[in-house]
């Protein structure tokens, strides 16, 4: 499996997503074609923090 | 993630746009988005929130916790050749500082503009004096730089 590490190329992944009312998809490749992108995990929706 | 949200226009001015990743579905994405964040942020989530609900994404960033099924707090800096330039991965109960995380874009952006030809030394700042790599500058850093 290919693992992402800091200085090299990110792995590219697929996936569902939503935003600002549609239901749609993601691909981390169309967003570096256009610049800079910023991905952030997080534990859970409705979590506190 | 409302934290990001607040400061998605200063992100956006500097030619970033963002992915969050959780485990959640995407009707609970709606959800959260419609009857929470849209209370803390105008507007809501700007960007795309994708779904991970196997932890696959998280498994290959190294964010997956297996114990919980849940992704920790992970954040990582992508540049437009599609390379990792910085990570923080965090357990959940702290939260994000956004801040370091456009400090640290601006230092890269910094850093790529100039081809390499400069660094930026700890604590730097927009603004502050940045550093030339090179043979004469070794053991001169002194010089130029100092923690104040």
């Amino acid at each position: 499996m290919i693992t992402a590490k800091v200085g090299k190329a990110a792995p590219d992944f697929g996936a569902p997503a939503y935003k600002e009312g549609a239901f749609t998809s993601v691909q981390l490749s169309d967003y570096v074609k256009k610049g800079w992108t910023l991905l952030c995990f997080y534990p859970g929706d409705f979590t506190y923090v | 993630m409302a934290a990001v949200a607040a400061r998605y226009d200063e992100l956006q001015a500097l030619g970033v746009d963002v992915i969050s990743v959780s485990v959640d579905s995407i009707f609970t994405h709606k959800m959260w988005n419609d009857h929470e964040l849209t209370k803390m942020v105008d507007g809501g989530i700007p960007w795309m929130m994708a779904t991970d609900s196997a932890g696959n994404v998280g498994k290959v960033y190294g964010v997956y916790d297996e114990d919980s099924g849940v992704e920790l707090r992970g954040r990582f800096i992508i540049d437009p050749d599609g390379v990792i330039q910085a990570a923080e991965i965090m357990t959940p109960p702290v939260g994000r500082n956004l801040d370091e995380t456009i400090r640290q874009i601006q230092a890269f952006q910094l850093v790529r503009e100039t081809g390499g030809a400069e660094a930026t030394p700890a604590e730097w700042q927009p603004g502050k004096p940045t550093l030339k790599p090179g043979p004469e500058l070794v053991g001169q850093v002194w010089k130029v730089w100092k923690p104040e």
